[in-house]
């Protein structure tokens, strides 16, 4: 062994020297870690801990509305869906292709599919169809596992279950437009309208367009949530975290007033024909029935409607789109008569005073007719009412003056609307003087309240209120308003122009109704009975001419039915309330076209109201349900 | 004499291949399987939830094993052969870093593969170790007659600058810096003046700012902006290159004493550091193991390292120790080098810790130079002679 050399002693002291210098540089990284972890470590964990979540707008469930005994009117539904995620399929083309030979799928919607996957993440799904078909969601349930990328699903739609029953008053619900979103977001703060645009972006989210659903729109709509989302970098989910906390708040539920089974009731009995009713509970102002038929079906608007079928739907003259009962003003006709007599009674015309009828009443230089060929006699009030005399009103018409007519009608409610918490609602026309000059520029001529003194002219009413009417009548004159939120958002607009009417002046009316239904010589004398063993109707009949008839028609006798063209035939109108002797309900029925009051629109009356009674229908409501999932009820029934 | 007297001291050429592999050290390889096993857990957890790199932990365990293989057949080529072999290595090497510049393949914006056959290699990292057995050689026969002068120093320098600077131009800034650390390690040893060291020292202080200005790529510019402004606490762009190393010290300083747990990294599941698999390994073994688990690693490296130096302090000849030395000081160079850089001490150049990150040439390069230093714990008492006898 040589003794160490000089470099030998050399080399190991700075090899020592080396790793002692790799010790220093070894514990200065092992101090960074300390800073970086044991002083400053909490403040990155929280950092780290938000990274990766993403809070993820997660919509509401809207509300739904129920029947007066909570059968679900509008509520939601699931339905099968398919969808594709781009990143697991090698051939995005070829995937739809293959879901295209099992489902109707077009070429342009293919295309716009194809379009949309791949303008979004690659990992983020696009919805090929929603709203699958039963054997549709079957079969892509089975064959999305040999399509690469293609995943079945369900999601919660928008259902109306009873379809097109109450689609006036319900209205529906659709994809906001930017017009809709612009309208939503009228009085919003900035923060808000950024938080419902976005939340109105959701492919679940709809917005009420028309009706309850409009109007009620906030209450029913709910506080979006939030889901929080595990996400890495790129923004692909990896798992859903607990967000319970953040849980979004379901909208309210809205129980109206309507009785669902009624109403249902009612649409059939008007089969083929056109046309509205209205059914009231006289004690409350409920609103039991709103029908207007035929309707469009609600459904098909959740989803968006093709624009033929939305075309069919408008061009359509029987008018689907269209709440006859609430938009609808028809001239009301001989329904009208009782209105016309209170005023005259008001002026202080005795009841028994008699009128001679001869079929013909000269005015100035012009002849009124009496539609009973060979006239009616001498008649009083009562006759003139049952037997629903021309001559009789237009003298009293003329009388009267057409100031205390209108006057009088105001009292009853006509020419005003009511708030009932839906889209829509007609006031009419109730025509005078100052009226005429306002929008004809003209004075009123003397012999156009002898048309007003018949229900015909100028004047306009919607079935609601010739209901209305019916209902202060048989309550003797109390104040009634009309209302359909039974719980919900109700308006609170006070009654304007209608007043308290007479009892005594309405006990006669109800006598003359009574008499219409019941006694020798009134108009629907078969329609009093409504087939219950005891109960009778009360009712008015009513024609509402759609075209003026012409002296040369009078000679060679009017045309009716078959050898008019349909939409130049008279509306058929009936008003009543029933029991006649202790009145529960009251109803107004207009059949579009049907010629007349008697016999057209009486007998759907008549069976309206017997189904009423026998349902009972004004029983207490109850719109707490087991029926409908995730129902909220409110407080404040009313 | 005691160490004559020990069984592992026999000359190499008396030894059957059982008594060769006992003479192993296995404590070391013991640990840096362990190193191996850690990097591909820490894989495995934060590759998992992408399943396009669902295949590279095991990956990276079978190239640990073929690195394993190449280690052992380095470790038992007798010394004497890899003293012969130096010059012939760096110089073959050599040309093909000129190579490499003359009909190179580029890839990632730079030059650094030469296609040989079949294959591309990447020549700068056989010059990590090729340099390391050529300055071995150099001063295993120059030391012994130097006396102490200063320009015996010269001929080492230009035996790094060269390569040095072939590679710096590719562009590989991180294997740059690694010849110039284990070349500088092994002058230092050789025994280069203090005076000289401190007056480098000082020139490279002036000439920071000159090479920053002149010398630098755009882009490796805005690197040194980016690690400068974070490490004053300066807002960095976060989608940028500091979004990197922000997200490295939130991964880091989220794991706290003990971590989160393994496979329960948020920052590591949730792909939020770039290269997270390769350059920024670590930042997995800090989120999910924290502090106790990184500095373990730490000091489990400092162990192997020292283990290194300890078999060069043993080696009778000069060219084992320098060898020896030179092969701690590359991998030793790596180490510090990627844990500064995660820990955000200095600019992010792509240098990829051994054995734990993924990534090939890095895994072979390291285990060859254990080879080496195994090969000269097995030769430590070869003399080699010429003229580097201690």
């Amino acid at each position: 062994m040589s003794a160490p050399t000089d470099h030998d002693t050399r080399i190991s002291r700075r090899l020592l020297t080396t790793g002692v210098a790799g010790g220093v540089l070894f514990s200065g990284l092992v101090a960074r870690l300390a800073q970086l972890q044991l002083l400053e470590g909490q403040k990155y964990q929280k950092i780290a801990d938000e990274n990766g979540v993403k809070l993820e707008l997660a919509p509401p469930l809207r509300g739904n509305i129920l029947d007066r005994f909570g059968l679900p009117l509008a509520s939601h539904r699931q339905a099968g869906r398919v969808s594709i995620i781009r990143e697991q399929t090698p051939d995005l083309e070829a995937s739809l292709r293959e879901v295209a030979r099992h489902v109707d799928l077009s070429p342009q919607s293919q295309a716009r599919i194809i379009q949309q996957a791949r303008q979004q993440a690659s990992f983020q799904s696009t919805i090929i169809k929603s709203e699958l078909s039963y054997e549709d969601f079957a079969r892509m349930s089975l064959l999305a596992a040999e399509i690469p990328g293609v995943q079945v699903d369900m999601a919660s739609t928008r259902s109306y279950p009873r379809g097109r029953d109450l689609a006036h008053v319900l209205g529906y619900v659709a994809k906001a437009s930017g017009d809709d979103l612009s309208r939503l977001t009228e009085d919003a703060s900035p923060e808000e309208t950024n938080l419902l645009r976005k939340l109105f972006r959701h492919p679940d989210m709809r917005t009420g367009r028309s009706g309850v659903e409009r109007y009620a729109e906030e209450w029913l709509r709910g506080e979006p949530g939030f889901r929080r989302l595990e996400t890495n970098a790129a923004g692909r989910v990896i798992r859903e975290l607990d967000s319970d906390d953040l849980a979004p708040t379901p909208g309210k539920d809205i129980g109206l007033t309507i009785d669902a089974e009624l109403q249902r009731a009612a649409i059939d009995r008007f089969g083929e024909e056109s046309g509205a009713a209205v059914v009231l509970d006289i004690e409350t102002g409920a609103i039991l029935a709103f029908v207007s038929t035929p309707a469009f079906d609600p459904n098909d608007f959740v989803n968006g409607i093709s624009y033929e079928d939305y075309n069919a739907l408008r061009e359509n003259d029987r008018s689907p789109l269209y709440h006859k009962a609430y938009d609808g003003t028809y001239p009301p006709g001989s329904t009208y008569k009782m209105v016309v007599a209170t005023a005259a009674l008001e002026a202080g015309i005795d009841p028994n005073m008699r009128v001679h009828c001869n079929r013909y009443y000269r005015f100035g230089n012009r002849t009124w007719h009496c539609w009973k060929r060979g006239g009616h006699g001498s008649v009083n009030m009562h006759w003139a009412i049952k037997g629903s005399c021309d001559v009789y009103f237009y003298e009293i018409a003329r009388r009267v003056g057409v100031e205390k007519i209108a006057e009088v009608s105001r009292k009853f409610g006509f020419g005003q609307t009511w708030d009932l918490g839906m889209t829509g609602g007609r006031s009419g026309t109730v025509p005078d003087d100052a009226w005429k000059r306002r929008t004809l520029g003209e004075p009123w001529y003397e012999g156009e309240t002898l048309n007003y003194g018949i229900g015909q002219g100028y004047l306009s009413t919607s079935p609601l209120q010739l209901a209305l009417m019916s209902a202060r009548i048989a309550a003797r004159g109390k104040l009634i308003e009309p209302y359909i939120i039974g719980e919900g958002p109700r308006p609170d607009k006070p009654i304007k122009g209608a007043e308290p009417l007479d009892p005594e002046m309405m006990d006669r009316m109800k006598a003359g109704m009574y008499g219409v239904t019941s006694e020798a010589g009134g108009t629907a004398w078969r329609a009093g009975d409504l087939g219950l063993g005891g109960p009778r109707l009360a009712g008015k009949t009513g024609t509402a001419q759609v075209r003026r008839i012409s002296e040369e028609e009078r000679r060679t006798g009017v045309l009716k039915g078959d050898q008019l063209d349909r939409r130049l035939r008279d509306h058929a109108l009936f008003v009543c309330y029933a029991p006649a002797d202790d009145p529960k309900y009251a109803a107004a029925v207009v059949v579009e076209h049907g010629e007349g009051g008697s016999s057209a629109a009486a007998p759907v009356a008549r069976d309206i109201m017997a189904t009423a009674i026998r349902r009972d229908s004004r029983r207490a409501a109850r719109w707490q349900t087991a029926s409908v999932p995730s129902i909220i009820t409110t407080k404040g029934a009313p | 004499m005691a160490r004559a007297a020990r069984a592992s001291s026999m000359r190499f050429e008396d030894r059957t291949l059982a008594g060769t592999l006992g003479a192993l050290p296995w404590g070391l390889i013991l640990m840096l399987i362990s190193m191996a096993l850690i990097g591909t857990a820490a894989l495995y957890s934060s590759t998992y939830t992408n399943p396009a790199e669902a295949g590279l932990p095991a990956r990276h365990a079978v190239r640990f094993m073929i690195s394993l293989a190449l280690m052992f057949v380095i470790a038992l080529v007798p010394i004497k052969i890899w003293l012969q072999a130096a010059w012939p290595a760096y110089f073959i090497t050599l040309a093909m870093l000129v190579g490499v510049e003359m009909f190179g393949v580029s890839g990632g914006g730079a030059q650094r593969w030469l296609p040989l056959g079949p294959i591309n290699v990447q020549p700068s990292e056989f010059m990590k170790l090729a340099l390391t057995l050529a300055l071995a050689r150099y001063y295993h026969n120059n030391l012994p007659n130097a006396g102490g002068r200063f320009f015996i120093h010269l001929p080492p320098l230009l035996l790094i600058v060269v390569p040095a600077a072939l590679i710096f131009k590719q562009p590989d800034f991180g294997t740059t810096l690694a010849l110039f650390a284990s070349g500088g390690v092994l002058i230092y040893l050789a025994g280069l003046y203090y005076r000289v060291i401190a007056a480098v020292f000082v020139t490279g202080l002036i000439s920071v700012w000159p090479i920053y200005q002149f010398v630098l790529e755009d882009y490796q510019r805005e690197r040194v902006d980016t690690f400068l402004a974070q490490l004053t606490g300066q807002a960095v762009n976060a989608l940028d290159d500091g979004y990197q190393i922000e997200q490295a010290k939130i991964a880091i300083g989220s794991g706290g004493w003990q971590g989160r747990g393994f496979m329960e990294g948020i920052q590591a599941q949730l792909d939020y550091i770039p290269e997270q698999h390769t350059d920024f390994i670590l930042t997995v073994i800090a989120e999910e193991f924290g502090f106790l688990g990184a500095t373990g690693l730490l000091v489990l490296w400092g162990i192997i390292l020292v283990w290194g130096l300890v078999i060069a302090r043993t080696s009778a000849s000069l060219f084992g120790r320098f060898a020896a030395a030179g092969c701690v000081a590359t991998v030793g160079f790596f180490i510090l080098f990627n844990v500064a850089m995660v820990l955000g001490l200095v600019p992010v150049v792509g240098v990829p810790l051994p054995l734990v990150s993924y990534g090939g040439t890095v895994m072979f390069t390291t285990m060859a130079c254990f080879g080496i230093i195994m090969s000269v714990h097995l030769g430590r008492d070869e003399r080699l002679g010429g003229q580097g006898v201690i």
